[in-house]
């Protein structure tokens, strides 16, 4: 199973990569890195990347701000990705 | 390649809704979900407001649904220097919203349209629509099998991927959507009842306590009492006039702050046992939005239920008991297309009549109380007199008949717990 970096939660493995940035589009702006409660993204060389969907709780913040339509956000894999009892 | 009269996006609290009225009608009907058990990949509060059992289908009422703890009243409390200053509340003889977790819930929900006759796929994403021509005719899953219906009723949720891919939705825009982050605690069923009684609470603040975004621009901290456990939720929206917010940093920064208050650091953290933290994005505000408004919610082969069509709850957080109605009324008119052999969007229009024509769903998203209360930030007897109005105003207006019926006559619209 996957991380337990946060009570009361379970990542379930094999989601694939459901979060992509479109390096060509992103502007550098930052706003997915201030969005993200999981720490999911970077920024280098002007260019946000993922840096791990270990915590990813599926949210769609980070594409939800993103105004440069510069990240892809398609849904983990059926069956994987983050799971909750306490929701 | 299976063929069925309806599929459903979703086993949240909208999809088993409108599945097990369709089963019941005899159309081969097929719920898709992508999670391993229906609901746990549903972050919601959870309090259903009692109006979402007294006018959504009888059979949740009636069968003995798993829910928590029901409230009978709601406490306000206003923060000033980490200190309650201001204290109203309400108790009213029958119960106003009911507790629930998401899992059992939406599993339960999700058992009774497999009960009518309905299927369930879970683990199953549907990556895309099948289109033809102009019209939606079914899914192709995350294995690339394609499943045909009539009818889509795509109960998503907020991000409506399936929909945009469908050519009918565009993404909501991020000031209408508030990131959320809660926190489950374990919590002895004796402190419950000695801290709570039987009211949920919110907590109200000046902005400088930075304790909740300034009202208008997230959620009030909200605690929600259950029976061995405690819920509690901070809100902010992504952009606000403009500006994209650091999101992130502040709701961590109210909750630091808000577990520094009196209260919180005296009375209720001591008994309080963190159990879970998780977070998810909600829609507010759609029904406000012109652009979001206005789009639609249905075109050929497919209808929208729930958060996906914009049926949050901008006045008074019934975003579930919205998605019930919704999902009911979605499924009449599914029912009925399916007979008369039409799809088009012209027919299943219906639906937009049906909605709009419902007692409690168009006020739910057009109320605007809610941006008033941007203004009060200035006048505190304004914010007292406005938050006040936000969550009692709303109650009682939704369904005038049943708010002036005697207690024990109410009793029979609503569920035993
Ligand atoms: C923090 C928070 C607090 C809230 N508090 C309350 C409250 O106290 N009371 C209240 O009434 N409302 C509340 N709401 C709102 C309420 O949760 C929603 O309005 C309600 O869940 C909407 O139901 P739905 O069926 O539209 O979507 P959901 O319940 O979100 O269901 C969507 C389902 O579809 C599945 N799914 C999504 N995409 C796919 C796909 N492509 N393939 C397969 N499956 C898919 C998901 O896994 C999920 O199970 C709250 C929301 C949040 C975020
Ligand atoms: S929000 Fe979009 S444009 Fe800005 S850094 Fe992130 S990916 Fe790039
Ligand atoms: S979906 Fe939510 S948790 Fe996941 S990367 Fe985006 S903002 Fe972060």
């Amino acid at each position: 199973m996957g991380k337990k970096a946060i009570p009361g939660v379970e990542w379930v493995p094999g989601t694939g990569d459901f979060i992509k940035i479109v390096e060509e589009s992103c502007n550098g702006c930052g706003d997915c890195v201030k969005v993200c409660l999981a720490k999911c993204f970077g920024l280098r060389q002007e260019k946000a990347y993922v840096k791990s969907l270990d915590n990813c709780f599926e949210c769609a913040a980070c594409w939800f701000i993103c105004s440069e339509n510069a990240i892809e956000f398609s849904w983990p894999k059926g069956g994987t990705g983050f799971r909750t009892e306490f929701g | 390649m299976e063929k069925y009269d309806v599929i459903v996006i979703g086993a949240g609290f909208g999809g088993p809704v409108a599945a097990k009225k369709c089963a019941d009608a005899g159309l081969r009907t097929l719920i898709v979900e992508r999670s391993q058990m229906p609901g746990e990949k549903v972050v919601s509060g959870t309090y259903i407001p009692a109006q979402g059992f007294m006018l959504g289908p009888t059979w949740i009422r009636e069968g003995n649904p798993p829910l928590e703890r029901a409230a009978y009243g709601v406490k306000i409390h206003f923060i000033k220097g980490g200190e309650i200053y201001l204290s109203l509340g309400m108790t009213l003889p029958t119960p106003i919203a009911y507790g629930a977790y998401c899992r059992p819930m939406c599993t339960w929900l999700a058992e009774q349209a497999v009960k009518a006759g309905a299927e369930l796929k879970t683990s199953t994403t549907a990556a895309d629509v099948i289109k033809e021509g102009d019209y939606i005719k079914g899914i192709v899953t995350d294995e690339g099998e394609e499943l045909r219906s009539e009818v889509l009723i795509d109960s998503e949720g907020l991000q409506n991927l399936l929909a945009i891919k469908a050519g009918i939705r565009k993404k909501y825009i991020p000031e209408a959507i508030e990131l959320c982050l809660e926190y489950d605690f374990e919590m002895a069923s004796a402190d419950i009842e000695d801290i709570f009684a039987h009211h949920i609470e919110f907590h109200f603040a000046m902005p400088e306590e930075k304790i909740i975004a300034p009202l208008g621009q997230g959620s009030v901290v909200y605690l929600f009492p259950y029976r061995n456990s405690l819920h509690t939720c901070i809100g902010q929206f992504l952009k606000h006039e403009g500006k994209v917010v650091d999101t992130s940093k502040l709701i961590e920064t109210y909750y630091e702050n808000y577990f520094n208050t009196r209260r919180w650091k005296e009375v209720i953290g001591p008994k309080a046992k963190l159990r879970a933290k998780m977070w998810d994005t909600c829609p507010l505000y759609v029904g406000l939005f012109p652009e979001m408004h206005e789009m639609a919610r249905c075109g050929n082969g497919i209808i929208l239920i729930g958060d996906a069509a914009g049926f949050e709850d901008t006045a008074s957080g019934a975003g579930i008991p919205n998605a019930w109605y919704s999902a009911d009324l979605a499924a009449d008119v599914a029912i009925e297309a399916v007979k008369a052999e039409d799809t088009s969007a012209a027919f299943l229009q219906k639906y937009d009549e049906l909605w709009m024509a419902h007692p409690a769903i168009l006020p739910s998203i057009t109320y605007s109380g809610r941006r008033n209360l941007l203004k009060a930030q200035q006048d505190e007897s304004l914010m007292v007199r406005l938050a006040w109005e936000q969550y009692f105003g709303p109650l009682s207006n939704a369904v005038p008949a049943l708010s002036q019926m005697k207690p024990e006559d109410l009793a029979a619209f609503l569920p035993r717990v």
